[in-house]
């Protein structure tokens, strides 16, 4: 029993790092964000940190992986109802929207993160090609779609998302561009893919 | 934030359900993409292979890329740490 607080305490601390983590790299940037800077956002030691994180690289990969689980929540959901293309692009919207502030860091800073947090990032971009390439085949053989490369679907797509996030400051008049943007994007990508 | 499901002792993927696992059976520490017919684990040529064409295949990135891309993935997996 007290094993088992024990390790949900350890959980709920875990979660309290990765979401101050979160909210701090969105804010300073990754780069510019300490483990201790972290640890004394919510009062915490920063031994703390380090006894769930033993390299500053841990936690950022901790704070993708959060948001990697998010998308697979996501798409499994528009996966078993097999809701197409459409609904693919706006789950992944979705998931991003919720965490704007954090991604647009993210994909502004991706060339000059460690090798191992570049390729994590890498690999959950490898996990939306493979949604958004399985439901434009769908599409395809019920005469919706015209075929495209997978990497080439893939990077038109995030190309086009990129874009408005790193930019946001310029596409948006409010705090989220996929907000105000985001329906927009979505229709000029269905209609890019028409047969 | 829900706790973490466990993950490929190799490559790192997520473990969700049996089919995931080396021979579908959920005490093996690794997926079935890492491992053989027999449930044995593929050399560290193999997997980093396969892990690259993960990269090529999806984004289109160079081979040089993908490769170092995989290596860096794989460097602190629990099957691999330690290699040079």
């Amino acid at each position: 029993m007290q094993a088992a607080t024990r390790r949900e305490q350890k959980v709920v601390t875990r979660d309290r790092l990765v979401n101050a983590a979160m909210a701090l790299f969105a804010r300073k940037g990754i780069v510019n964000t300490t483990t201790a800077d972290v640890a004394r956002s919510i009062r915490m030691s920063h031994g703390v940190v380090f006894l769930h994180f033993p390299r500053r690289d841990d936690l950022v990969i901790a704070v993708i992986d959060e948001f990697g689980r998010r998308l697979a929540a996501e798409f499994r959901q528009a996966f078993e109802h097999d809701l197409g293309l459409r609904a693919v692009l706006q789950a992944h919207l979705r998931v991003l929207a919720e965490i704007e502030p954090f991604y647009a860091r993210l994909v502004t800073e991706a060339p000059m993160l460690p090798p191992k947090v570049r390729s994590t990032l890498m690999l959950l971009h490898a996990a939306v090609s493979y949604e958004l390439f399985t439901a434009l085949e769908r599409e395809r053989k019920a005469g919706r779609a015209r075929k495209i490369p997978r990497p080439l679907l893939f990077n038109t797509w995030i190309g086009l998302v990129h874009h408005y996030l790193v930019n946001r400051d310029v596409f948006a008049t409010g705090d989220s561009v996929i907000a105000e943007q985001g329906e927009t994007l979505v229709n000029h990508f269905m209609s890019l893919v028409k047969p | 934030m829900a706790e973490k499901c466990p993950a490929c002792g190799s490559c790192g993927m997520p473990l969700e359900k049996p089919e995931d696992f080396a021979l579908g059976d959920a005490t093996r520490p690794y997926c079935r993409y890492c491992t053989d017919a027999r449930g044995q684990l593929l050399s560290y040529e193999q997997v980093l292979e396969t892990n690259a064409r993960f990269y090529i295949e999806s984004q289109g990135v160079t081979a040089a890329a993908a490769n170092e891309l995989a290596r860096a993935m794989l460097a602190d997996m629990p099957a691999w740490r330690g290699r040079n």
